[in-house]
């Protein structure tokens, strides 16, 4: 008996299709069971969490972004006042943390530290999706207003701000604690809208006097693919809010804060990795008890895989009034970006403003380590 | 009567407003490469409504998160990608833009095709940004393994059965068609590149494991001294010694890479540089997945020479 089982399983052997296959087949399956066998091993040591509360899987992700920079000012050498005279400093560091929350939060902290003392709360966001096409936020963030001010420091694509944005919205933007939705429109080309609901805290726009004094933005923004290279993206905002003048006869205490932006954006097809052309052009007014108002254009080109040269040119002015003011930047700008993770970038601003003209020549070095988001586009 | 006009005339506009989201008879799917969509076509055939974001002469490390992407996706049922953190880049940004419960992860639109392929080159140990742009989960390119295609299609096919089960018998009927058209190209495909097994090759970049894996090609180096790192002239001039040494003579690229520093690997060498599609869609003529592999194969046994069988 055993024998003719014995001889049963040499003829299904012989004749199966196994004795069929070549030695690289079977070599193929060694190799795919021997990976096999090794995950599993790496696999299989029972984690400790169970017992000790301590893991570390559900850790968000964290990423660090250093900006180091020195600064040489033609002017106020010895005004200890001036923000950007000469010197040598760490312009900022930021520390960025995302996960998701459970099924239906995520969370999205940014703290920057401004030199090397005092920890703030740039951004501290919870979003998710209220239903198909509505999406959420809330808490404190960086406004939708315009396309510069959404941006953090280490993504600004020259090293300062445009003057006109930092004139009117403050050096640290219109950030603001708020609640907002934003709606995907039903329509071919992609088009958004926005709108929220602020606290009003900006000193330079808004801080009205009552708590109640909310400010209130909506933002349109679109976005055409003229084809495989080209995009042009077209966006309105506008903010109204309540300020911290005291309103007379003459005027009120209400800001009307507007602006308008127009982005185009060209990668050649099948070289995108060399080649970048981006062209974008913002105009920002607010008005108040006066007009203040101004603009930017700037344009970048990616010339190589590691090297850009960009231009940008700001200007802004108080056209009426007592305080009439004119003030407006050339600027240009050098790059080195040996990948995405690490740019040195040489600028030269020209300040032109009724004090004294300023020449500044800006060196700084901006990376990231860590598991950064990716920007928006 | 001015009442029912009224009521008539405000539905026909709402119902126009509301037009542009209805979903239609078939599945509307968005996949990232258009490999992926190629065999997503041949499984869902007209059942379905395949996108590709991305198009094969395009390096998908550098896509660009494009609002207009995020469209297509708002409107999707499915969205495949090749993960191993392929499209780590811009993917998760066109995921939360496109404001789309249903292909979030975890969610029953969304699937990562590269569940169940054996991956190649997983780093041993700690991966780290001084190597380079590296995949720390492994080579991402694995549809360039034909093999790996039956893993793909099982894959799709699972998923479109799980959303579309009225349909499943004909998906059925396609993953049966597919597989059986993919085993006879691999003998094919195998038997063309029978005389080359053992060649040595250099590539641009480290793009064609899976493809050298399965056609038993050797990799020699890589023109990139790191992923993602253009070359020193240190690292070509010892490339160009390996390559004299081993009589090596053929360097092949993507599309999408300029050869600037092939071009002077091969002037060194006397070899070629062979410019070859790394994606379905990659040259006009790999119109499909079958295609992408008779386009390469035909493209290598040109130049290639033929080997002593090991």
């Amino acid at each position: 008996m055993k024998s003719r089982t014995l001889y049963a399983l040499f003829m299904i052997f012989l004749f199966s299709p196994i004795s069929a296959w070549p030695a690289s087949q079977f070599e193929e399956l060694e190799k795919r069971i021997q990976t096999l066998e090794q995950e599993k091993k790496e696999n299989s040591a029972p984690s400790s969490s169970t017992a000790t509360g301590i893991s570390r899987r559900f850790n968000p992700a964290i990423s660090l972004n250093g900006l180091f920079l020195g600064t040489y000012n033609s002017q106020g050498d010895y005004d200890s006042a001036k923000d950007d005279r000469t010197e040598l400093e760490i312009q900022e560091v930021e520390v960025r943390l995302t996960a998701y929350v459970d099924h239906w939060l995520r969370g999205d902290f940014t703290l920057a530290i401004e030199g090397t003392s005092g920890i703030e709360v740039e951004e501290a966001i919870a979003e998710g999706l209220i239903t198909q096409s509505f999406s959420f936020k809330v808490g404190k963030f960086l406004v939708p207003f315009g396309k510069h001010n959404q941006l953090h420091t280490h993504a600004y694509p020259f090293i300062d701000l445009p003057v006109v944005s930092k004139e009117i919205l403050g050096e640290e933007g219109l950030n603001e604690v708020g609640i907002g939705m934003s709606w995907l429109l039903p329509t071919d080309w992609y088009s958004d809208f926005t709108f929220q609901v602020l606290d009003g805290d900006n000193t330079n726009q808004f801080n009205g006097p009552a708590g109640s004094d909310f400010a209130y933005l909506i933002r349109q923004n679109n976005l055409w693919e003229l084809n495989d290279e080209t995009t042009i993206n077209f966006g309105a905002s506008y903010v109204y809010g309540k300020n911290s003048l005291a309103p007379s006869n003459s005027f009120d205490n209400e800001t009307h804060l507007a602006g308008g932006d127009l982005t185009v954006k060209w990668k050649p097809a099948g070289r995108e990795a060399y080649k970048t052309l981006i062209w974008q052009t913002e105009f920002i007014a607010s008005f108040r008890e006066q007009t203040q108002e101004g603009w930017y254009t700037m344009l970048q080109h990616q010339f190589a895989k590691e090297w850009w040269v960009q231009g940008r040119y700001s200007g802004y002015t108080i056209p009426h009034g007592s305080n009439q003011e004119d003030k407006n930047q050339w600027s240009a700008l050098l790059a080195w970006t040996p990948s995405e993770f690490s740019t040195i970038r040489l600028q030269y601003n020209r300040l032109n403003q009724a004090t004294a003209d300023e020449h500044q020549v800006l060196l700084q070095l901006n990376f990231t380590m860590g598991s950064h988001p990716a920007h928006k586009y | 009567m001015r009442n029912y006009k009224f009521i008539s005339f405000f539905s026909v506009w709402a119902l126009l407003f509301l037009g542009a989201s209805f979903s239609w008879a078939e599945l509307k799917v968005v996949t990232t490469t258009s490999d992926l969509a190629s065999i997503a076509k041949e499984i869902g055939g007209s059942l379905i409504k395949v996108d590709a974001l991305v198009k094969g002469f395009q390096d998908p490390h550098y896509i660009q998160p494009k609002p207009s992407f995020m469209v297509k996706m708002n409107r999707a049922d499915l969205l495949i990608y090749q993960g191993l953190e392929l499209e780590i880049g811009w993917l998760p940004t066109l995921i939360d833009g496109s404001r789309n419960p249903t292909i979030r992860l975890g969610q029953t639109g969304h699937l990562d095709a590269s569940i169940g392929i054996p991956k190649l080159e997983v780093p041993a140990g700690e991966a780290d940004r001084s190597m380079g742009d590296i995949h720390p989960y492994g080579n991402p390119h694995y549809h360039l393994d034909p093999e790996n295609g039956f893993i793909i299609a099982q894959s799709i096919f699972n998923k479109l059965s799980e959303l579309d089960s009225a349909n499943a018998a004909q998906y059925q009927i396609n993953l049966d068609h597919f597989r059986k058209r993919l085993k006879e190209k691999i003998k094919q495909w195998k038997s063309r590149m029978d005389k080359y097994r053992g060649a040595q090759v250099v590539s641009y970049h480290n793009l064609w494991s899976y493809f050298t894996n399965r056609f038993e090609l050797i990799v020699l180096d890589t023109v990139e001294e790191k992923p993602g790192v253009p070359p020193t002239t240190k690292h070509l001039a010892k490339l160009t010694n390996k390559m004299n040494r081993g009589k090596v003579k053929l360097v092949v690229q993507a599309t999408y890479y300029k050869s600037e520093f092939s071009n002077r690997v091969a002037a060194k060498t006397e070899g070629t540089v062979l410019t070859l599609p790394a994606f379905v869609g990659g040259t006009p003529e790999a119109k499909d997945y079958f295609a992408l592999f008779d386009i390469i194969i035909a493209e290598l046994s040109k130049t290639l020479q033929p080997t002593s069988l090991r």
